[in-house]
């Protein structure tokens, strides 16, 4: 059942087109994380989800029912702001009490409710406090805790964890995951950062330019990205893309070869594409195997304690990233052999659709 | 924190005493007016210099409490200064919010003219504006006092930059929150803005409790004057009077008020000056 | 375009409602006034006589003939002549004097802020009493010196500047201030970028600090105008316009023409002269700041 169903829907402001016919179906209970780069529509896509930002076009269903005309109060929903935006003259208690009084909530029950929301948090000792008076941390848990109490039909989480430091946003990732599964609700999460897409999604909607480039799990995500967009935006380092050549058939599958020489067996059908074809060879660092294959110049190591990054030159000059053990012994402008994995590559076409087996 | 200091330079020095200098030039008269008013009337008929020297007497404070309409005058003040600053309050921040966070049609056009009002002074209205409270047959009354000054856009362009400070997410949550606009307006954005209240409040008090221009005019019955209006009304033949003590003594009893005022919110009342309210 | 910048949530008419109040008391006491004032200028309406219809130009050119309005007209230039580089040179010595955190200048900028807060009314009773020419305070001073009291207020020379004097000692604290905020906004590195650069005192004052808040000059020059512009009060209280005129301002002649005189079309025409005079004053300030590139 799709819980979540956004149809055609569009968006500009003035001129520019932030949203371009988008359609989507989210099911219940999902962890969606809406991720892409900057300006690429997704916290407009949750604010027209919230309502507050009008429609140009389409239409949005919540749980069967469409919500784009009702009012954001009325939608069902509850946010998460990036800056938290608790109320700042009223206490802890009074920010969760605050919507659940506007419709008119037994006071004994807000009471059940707070209190519930506040121990599933660990707040309980907060309550008195203004937000003022909190850390970053605690803002944001009070900040999750006003939207439980409502119980909504689906939590909006607008790049909550972006205002918190590295050792926090790790811990919170994992208490988010860990609510998800107690709660139970639709989850829509939208963030640039592809760590905290990958470590909560159940499914990742990756956006670009006001269009959604790939829907996935997020190995699915990662495995097979669908284009080269996406194939660069997730993974750390990001992947190494490779100007090839399509050069020959080897068993049905493609063989490229790479700047100096080497070739490269593909999993792609060779059939359709025709020798000499520009193609874009992507291949992530622990898919670099060194030992053997094209010579490459050392220029850069990058030591991360249990591996190393390995940032070399080809023969043409383009760069290679590659892992190497953590305790390698290596130095800049040496001369390494590099070789790739060719059924873990990946190719894209000119425009930049990735080529599958 | 400084973790070294040059010496003093002769220049600092010079600079120093010259606003030390400046200051008590600035305080002189206020201090020799206070000390004129501890004096009989029948000494500073002959001399006004020696303040310091006996003899000393509250006579002059007495009297204004038995005779003079000063008091009916600071009730009159009290009531304009009050009924102008809570109706501004009220009236300016309704605006500013409508003007910093609600859309409707026109809302450009509207606060371009509120912009324009800057630019007119009172002195261009002033005998257009007091025909047309004749012809209502409004003037000695407090709504006359009060009204004219409300139009003063200050308030309002105060309000709408104070509010346009305030995180739009805080009125998102609200709405998300099933809050009405009033609701928001009422439970969330007055109580934010208390510091910029607070602002726009003392300045429009002391505002209204000088006004002089307009009272002036408009309140011609000595029942209806305004201390400024009245304590003016009592100036003439000035240097032959004989009660100047008596004066001074008013001058001081009309200024305590705001300069009480002033040193309790002094910050506010700068803060408004330079434009903007506390941080 | 449903959505206009700024506001939150969809665009609707009866949002208008929060600023309708403030547009109808706007509208009613300030628009409306206006316009009325200017058909005033236009027409012959006197409060005794009632209204004798349009007239054209002719309470222009009456004011024009009036020797008393040019007169006012020539003391008022003459006042704001005085009083705004006063304000300007005092009110930026005083903020960059004061303008840092130490709590003995926190009382003096708080002394010569203070003044600002009495009404017109008190800060003339006590300059009259100040420039008694017997027994004031300025005889007082002078008297220590062995010099004779001087009366300003009868001189047709003095009398204008002494009541200049009064003004900058009544409201010297606005300019301070809006100095004050100037030289709050400039960026502390830049005075540590010119102290590695070995900048002196003065070089730092002329090549950074006064080119950095050169549009709070400007400012404040402006609003001084236009605040001088209005003189009023001073001038009806301290020397009731005498002697022999010299020191009556515009804004007296407003109110002798329209509250005594009740010559209401004769005031408003002159009320429409010191709108214009004034507006020119100021777009001139602010053209020739910008002919400067601030």
């Amino acid at each position: 059942m799709a819980d979540l169903s956004l149809r055609h829907v569009s968006k500009r402001f003035g001129q520019v087109e932030v949203i371009r016919d988008l359609s989507l179906e989210i099911p219940s209970g999902e962890f969606a994380v809406f991720l892409g780069p900057s300006g690429c529509g997704k916290s407009t896509l949750l604010r027209m989800i919230a309502g507050l930002e009008t429609l140009g076009a389409g239409e949005i269903h919540l749980g069967g029912a469409r919500i784009d005309t009702i009012a954001p109060g009325d939608r069902g929903v509850a946010m998460v702001f990036q800056h938290y935006a608790l109320y700042p003259h009223m206490t802890v208690r009074q920010n969760m009490a605050f919507g659940l009084r506007n419709i008119a909530t037994p006071p004994n029950e807000i009471e059940r409710k707070i209190a519930d929301a506040a121990e599933m948090l660990e707040i309980a000792e907060l309550l008195e406090r203004k937000p003022g008076q909190l850390s970053g941390g605690q803002r944001q848990r009070v900040a999750i805790g006003r939207a439980i109490v409502k119980q909504p039909r689906a939590f909006l989480f607008d790049e909550p964890l972006s205002n918190l430091d590295a050792a926090l946003r790790s811990r919170t990732r994992i208490e988010l995951a860990r609510l998800h599964q107690r709660v139970r609700a639709t989850m829509i999460f939208v963030t640039h950062d592809q760590v905290e897409a990958m470590t909560m999604a159940t499914r990742i909607v990756v956006m670009n330019q006001g269009r959604i480039e790939q829907i996935g799990t997020p190995m699915e995500i990662y495995q097979r990205p669908r284009t080269r967009f996406v194939a660069g935006f997730i993974g750390a380092p990001a992947m190494n893309f490779l100007p090839v050549a399509a050069v020959r058939e080897e068993a049905g599958h493609l063989v490229v070869t790479l700047p100096g020489g080497a070739s490269v067996t593909t999993t792609v059908p060779a059939a359709g594409l025709r020798s000499g074809a520009a193609l874009t060879l992507g291949v992530r660092a622990e898919h670099v195997h060194p030992g053997s294959g094209a010579p490459a110049r050392v220029d850069v190591i990058e030591r991360l304690g249990e591996r190393t990054l390995v940032y070399a030159n080809l023969s043409d000059g383009s760069t290679i990233v590659y892992d190497e053990p953590g305790d390698v012994v290596l130095q800049v402008g040496e001369t390494v052999h590099i070789a790739i994995d060719g059924a873990a590559a990946h190719l894209f076409d000119a425009q930049g659709m990735a080529l599958h087996g | 924190m400084q973790t070294y200091q040059r010496g003093k330079s002769l220049g600092d020095r010079v600079l120093l005493a010259a606003v030390i200098g400046l200051a008590l030039v600035w305080l002189a008269p206020i201090v020799w007016v206070i000390g004129l008013s501890f004096k009989p009337n029948e000494v500073l008929m002959h001399s006004t210099g020696g303040i310091l020297a006996p003899p000393f007497t509250l006579k002059n404070y007495i009297d204004i409490l038995a005779a003079s309409s000063v008091f009916s005058w600071m009730l009159n003040s009290t009531i304009v200064a009050v009924g102008q600053t809570v109706l501004t309050l009220l009236i300016a921040s309704l605006a500013g919010y409508g003007f910093a966070r609600t859309n409707f049609p026109g809302r450009s056009v509207l606060f371009v003219l509120v912009l324009a009002a800057l630019a007119v002074p009172e002195q261009a209205i002033i005998v257009p504006l007091h025909t047309m409270f004749a012809a209502a047959d409004l003037h000695n009354t407090y709504a006359a006092l009060i009204a004219p000054r409300l139009a003063f856009p200050f308030g309002v362009l105060l309000m709408t930059q104070y509010f346009r400070a305030i995180p739009p997410e805080i009125d998102e949550a609200a709405l998300l929150d099933r809050a009405s606009r009033i609701k928001i307006f009422f439970r969330i954005i007055l109580p934010l803005s208390i510091p910029a209240q607070a602002t726009l409040g003392i300045y429009t008090f002391l505002h209204a409790w000088n006004e002089y221009f307009w009272p002036l005019v408009s309140a011609t019955k000595p029942a209806m004057y305004t201390l400024t209006v009245g304590l003016a009304s009592m100036q003439t033949n000035f240097a032959q009077t004989e009660g100047i003590g008596f004066l001074m003594a008013q001058a001081v009893f009309a200024g305590l008020p705001v300069l009480i005022l002033y040193l309790f919110f002094q910050r506010h009342i700068i803060a408004a000056v330079a434009g903007g309210p506390i941080k | 375009m449903a959505e206009a910048e700024g506001g939150i949530g969809p665009s609707h008419w009866t949002n208008a409602a929060f600023v309708a109040p403030y547009m109808l008391i706007l509208l009613g006491m300030l628009f409306m006034p206006l316009c009325l004032g200017i058909w005033l200028a236009f027409q012959d309406y006197d409060m005794l006589g009632g209204w004798s219809g349009g007239v054209g130009i002719e309470n222009f050119q009456n004011l024009l003939d009036d020797r008393i309005f040019r007169g006012t007209v020539r003391n008022t230039l003459k006042f704001v002549l005085m009083t705004t580089p006063a304000f300007v040179a005092l009110g930026l010595f005083l903020a960059l004097a004061l303008n840092n955190t130490l709590r003995r200048s926190a009382l003096l900028r708080a002394i010569f802020f203070g003044s600002s807060v009495l009404s017109v009314t008190i800060v003339t009773l006590v300059w009259r009493l100040v420039y008694l020419p017997d027994r004031g305070l300025l005889a007082n001073a002078l008297g220590l010196f062995g010099l004779p009291g001087v009366d300003l207020m009868t001189s047709q020379v003095w009398a204008l500047p002494a009541i200049a004097i009064v003004t900058v000692w009544w409201i010297i604290g606005l300019p301070m201030t809006l100095f004050l905020a100037g030289l709050q906004q400039i960026p502390p590195e830049l005075y540590e970028a010119a102290a590695l650069d070995n900048a002196g005192r003065w070089r730092t004052l002329t090549g950074i600090t006064l080119p950095s808040i050169r549009r709070t000059i400007v400012v404040v020059a402006v609003i001084e105008v236009i605040l001088q512009f209005q003189l009023f009060g001073q001038a009806l209280l301290i020397t009731g316009g005498g002697p022999d005129n010299s020191t009556r301002p515009m804004v007296q002649f407003i109110y002798e023409a329209g509250f005594r005189d009740l010559q209401l079309g004769f005031a408003a025409a002159a009320s429409q002269v010191l709108f214009a005079l004034m507006l020119i004053a100021a777009l001139a300030q602010f053209w020739a700041g910008r002919r400067k590139g601030v």
